[in-house]
């Protein structure tokens, strides 16, 4: 998967639980969820969920810890399907 | 330091129930505490934003953000009363929990003077809400401090930490603020 599509995936995800839609329309690899996407934390629990489903892996506590970004999302998608 | 976070249990996720929700969120101990509880969608949020509000004080002291729950463990002393520890740090909480929402204020200092105001607006955009909230605050800074309100301001910090300024000098009171859904609340100490 290159990274474009990586972040279009990441970006259909998210989508149901954005409130900041200008963040959202210019969303890149330096996106934060929570301070420019204003995800609320409980829903990025969601978040998560969602992407071990679309990706089909599991994201373990300590590695969730950072994803709190697009790119530390990208960085740990990209780590569990490698270790496929 | 204090934190705050509110939580709707109306607009509040429903996502607890999907499997593996409950392990990125709660340890064992505190799920245990969920499922003998009577009123498991209430105990899931208190617990939540017992947690939440400490890590706000957290981000506070060290700088540092990240994002797992199970780091914070809550012990709950009574109905409305608990502490959060995060690492070797400790925070005390006091919560409200109505039909309605689930509100909890965090201090590092168990005795530090809070004062504390929930309001309910009509569910609306985030930055709507968000301007109503900051100029609640304000507001009743004004009243308490005796400062003009219009020399008073709201920045938020790179960690995105809210300040209140007076003018551009930062006003060594720490506040928080909160949304979800209906509710927004502030704390200012």
């Amino acid at each position: 998967m290159t990274k474009d599509q990586l972040i279009a995936k990441l970006k259909t995800i998210v989508q149901p639980y954005i409130q900041d839609e200008d963040a959202f329309n210019n969303l890149s690899e330096e996106t934060d969820f929570i301070n420019d996407l204003k995800i609320n934390s409980a829903n990025l629990v969601d978040v998560i969920l969602d992407v071990e489903d679309e990706f089909d892996i599991r994201i373990e506590n300590d590695d969730m810890e950072k994803m709190i970004s697009v790119r530390a999302a990208m960085d740990v998608v990209n780590e569990k399907l490698a270790a496929k | 330091m204090i934190g705050n976070d509110i939580v709707d249990l109306k607009y509040s996720s429903t996502g607890w129930v999907r499997p593996r929700f409950l392990d990125k969120v709660f340890t064992l101990k505190e799920q245990a505490l969920i499922f003998s509880s009577e009123h498991q969608h209430q105990t899931v949020w208190l617990l939540w934003s017992m947690k939440e509000a400490a890590y706000k004080i957290h981000v506070r002291q060290f700088g540092e953000r990240f994002f797992n729950p199970t780091r914070l463990v809550c012990d709950l002393i009574s109905k409305e009363k608990g502490l959060v520890r995060i690492d070797d740090n400790c925070y005390f909480t006091e919560s409200t929990v109505t039909e309605d929402y689930v509100y909890t204020v965090a201090k590092q200092d168990q005795n530090q003077e809070v004062c504390t105001s929930i309001f309910e607006t009509k569910k609306e955009e985030y930055t709507i809400q968000s301007n109503v909230l900051k100029q609640q605050l304000l507001k009743s800074i004004s009243q308490i401090e005796k400062i003009d309100r219009d020399v008073l301001s709201i920045k938020k910090t790179d960690l995105g930490i809210p300040e209140v300024f007076v003018n551009s000098v930062k006003l060594p009171k720490p506040i928080s603020l909160t949304h979800c859904g209906r509710f927004s609340g502030f704390a200012y100490a």
